[in-house]
């Protein structure tokens, strides 16, 4: 009798021991519970770029439809996911509220590359995986981020070629914004042009807030391009193409996929977008892909009925597919070096975009785009299979 | 092409013009250079995107309505935010503009969202005529034409009319319009309806050539400011002539020396003319004893 209570002590210590390091494991990796795992995400909801909300709230669907399913492993998942207005200083703030408050295992997307850049190095010192909206282009790499969107330059140099090589075109300009995306999409599409013996035949910025581009569609006039590639933002393109229609501007216009939600540029423009040949890094909103299907599914149970099912949508959707990949590769002994390592294996995987392969030394891991006509009444169709640099 | 380049910087020219005259009439009553003006127009221009969308009325109903709208809307500005100042300064009035401009961006921002949209205007944006080699968009004469209008009717209205002697009168000397018999606070609240009106249809030129969208003022704001201050912040007819020598030295910049430098060109060119002549290109210099 004597020795029972230093038994049950004894095997309550034991017990303790085991538990405690079993809870530990998920306790002492941040942003990861026992029955959840907290992904952060920050998107303009309101302010200038508010439209690239939908980025975000495409994330958000596709947690819930994977919590519907029953989690990851027994785990569900808990979005949160901020509005910083498109502004990096509350990009900064808002991060670091979530990430020192409830904590975050890892980031998705992040609209805007400021506000990416605003971030990066916090990211960093905080080992928070990021699956980056923005691409290796802007930012800097690290072992914990992850480039999804394919770079600029490799995106305009797939154009150039197929305007070239497919199309035919001999005569083509450039209207770009004048930062570091209007001359990523510039640098590469110059490259391209080179290896077939031709110059852009002119080259014209604009900058992001201009309403009145006058003076570029008067020059694009005067070059009289048989293409035209725009490397802008959507404000800057539904100007422009209204201002050069008035002046009677002939050509074929060429957009990258930043400006792909088709039936949102073919309504401001008033049909004037219908036959712009463009990039896509995701399939077509419209298209019968199962998986495509399978979302717009659980965008009509889970998004609000005011929402537009478009291209933003499933890119939020599209940043997220690997990083839940890696999650249900890694099972339920989830660590940031093990999920990291996981996503350094994938090889081809393929959701909505194109191909993703990453490795310890190249994260850049879609690099591929197909390319798609506006068609009337804001439909699109797909011209090529998937096309790398 | 020079000509093309001209005509085009006309056209821009008088939507900056008619911004210009809106501050103008403004600062001429008040000194107050008033921030909320672009943000006041864009609310107007949304009003009218409602009647024709959501209410389905034809552009007649919904134009008068909105420039009925928008006279309310500029007298209550001036009745519900301006005049409930304690001992005003001037800086602090500005101040009280820049807060309402923020009060209606967040209002518009609130109740319509971020997103770009096309004004139903019954104009297109790219329907034009050509005369020889010469493109002239019909958005674009519309908007010369009613610029022209308005600055008439604005000439008649401050020569001819007892209302606008009294504005004028308010203008030179507020205490001795006051003991002349002039409500003088009514004045400044018409002055305010009437800049808003003036706003508001510079709003709805500009918007079917862009989009509809909280921040499409933004920038016709800043450019009619830097004409009104380039043709003289007292000079109804200086604002008129800084707006289209904006817009015109703005084109020819930008088609023929360079496009980098296009937007900033506007603000060079105020201050070459302020160091020439500091009160503005037709506003007289004035001395006010202290």
């Amino acid at each position: 009798m004597k020795g029972k209570p230093a038994r049950i002590i004894g095997l309550t210590a034991i017990l303790s021991i085991v538990l405690g390091g079993a809870i530990g494991w998920a306790a002492d990796v941040q942003g990861v519970s026992d029955t959840e795992i907290r992904i952060g995400a920050w998107a303009p909801q309101t302010g200038p770029a508010a439209p690239w909300g939908a980025v975000s709230r495409g994330t958000d669907v596709y947690f819930k439809m994977i919590n519907a399913e029953g989690g990851i492993h027994g785990r569900k998942i808990k979005f949160l996911s901020f509005d910083d207005q498109y502004n990096p200083a509350k990009t900064k703030a808002g991060v670091k509220e979530i990430v020192e408050g409830p904590g975050v295992f890892a980031f998705v997307a992040g609209t805007g590359t400021a506000c990416g850049l605003a971030v990066r190095d916090y990211l960093v010192d905080h080992g928070v995986i990021w699956i980056a909206l923005p691409n290796g282009w802007a930012v800097k790499g690290d072992k914990h981020f992850f480039f999804l969107y394919p770079e600029y330059p490799d995106e305009a140099a797939i154009l150039v070629k197929y305007a070239v090589e497919k199309m035919g075109k001999k005569k083509i300009a450039f209207f770009y914004q004048n930062d570091d995306y209007g001359k990523g999409g510039l640098k590469g599409a110059r490259e391209e042009l080179k290896k077939h013996n031709m110059k852009f035949a002119v080259e014209i910025p604009c900058e992001a807030q201009d309403r009145d581009l006058k003076s570029q569609a008067i020059k694009l006039k005067m070059a009289k391009p048989d293409a035209v590639i725009m490397w802008v933002n959507p404000l800057s393109a539904i100007i422009m193409r209204k201002t050069a229609a008035a002046l009677k501007v002939e050509t074929q216009w060429i957009a990258p996929s930043t400006l792909a939600d088709t039936p949102f540029m073919n309504k401001v423009t008033d049909g004037l977008w219908e036959g712009t040949v463009y990039s896509c890094i995701a399939e077509l909103a419209e298209s019968g892909n199962p998986l495509v299907k399978k979302y717009k599914a659980a965008f009509d149970k889970y998004a609000p009925k005011s929402e537009r099912w478009s291209f933003l949508y499933l890119a939020g959707i599209g940043f997220a597919e690997p990083l839940v990949e890696a999650l249900k590769r890694v099972g339920r002994d989830v660590t940031t070096e093990k999920v990291i390592a996981e996503l350094d294996k994938m090889k081809n995987f393929k959701g909505i975009f194109g191909h993703i392969t990453f490795s310890p030394e190249d994260r850049q891991g879609q690099k591929e785009v197909f390319i798609a006509e506006a068609l009337k009444g804001g439909k699109s169709k797909q011209l090529t299979g998937w096309i790398k640099r | 092409m020079f000509l093309q380049v001209v005509i085009g910087g006309i056209a821009v020219g008088s939507a900056y013009a008619l911004m210009a005259l809106a501050m103008v009439i403004i600062y001429k009553t008040s000194e107050v250079l008033n921030f909320a003006q672009g943000d006041m127009a864009m609310l107007s221009a949304y009003v009218t995107f409602m009647m024709l969308s959501g209410y389905g009325l034809p552009f007649p109903v919904a134009f008068p309505l909105t420039m009925l709208f928008a006279i309310i809307l500029g007298m209550s500005c001036e009745f519900l935010f301006l005049r409930r100042a304690k001992e005003p300064t001037v800086l602090g009035m500005i101040i009280m503009t820049l807060s309402l401009e923020m009060i209606i961006f967040g209002l518009v921002s609130w109740k319509w969202g971020s997103d770009q949209r096309t004004l139903p205007f019954p104009i297109s944006s790219y329907d034009a005529y050509t005369v020889g080699d010469l493109i002239i968009s019909k958005l674009e004469l519309v908007t010369f034409v009613t610029a022209l209008l308005m600055m008439l009717m604005l000439f008649l209205f401050f020569r001819y009319t007892k209302v606008g002697i009294a504005v004028k009168a308010t203008q030179l000397n507020k205490d001795a319009a006051r003991l002349m018999g002039i409500r003088t606070n009514r004045i400044l609240m018409g002055t305010w309806g009437l800049a808003s009106v003036v706003g508001a249809t510079a709003a709805l030129l500009i918007a079917p050539a862009s989009t509809l969208d909280p921040y499409m003022m933004w920038d016709p704001l800043l450019k009619g400011f830097s004409s009104a201050v380039l043709g003289g912040m007292t000079s109804l007819p200086g604002a008129a002539i800084g707006g289209y020598i904006v817009g015109i030295v703005e084109n020819l910049f930008g088609t023929y020396v360079s496009i980098e430098f296009k937007s900033v060109v506007a603000f060079a060119l105020i201050v070459i003319i302020l160091c020439i002549k500091p009160s503005g290109l037709l506003a007289r210099h004035y001395v006010k004893k202290v």
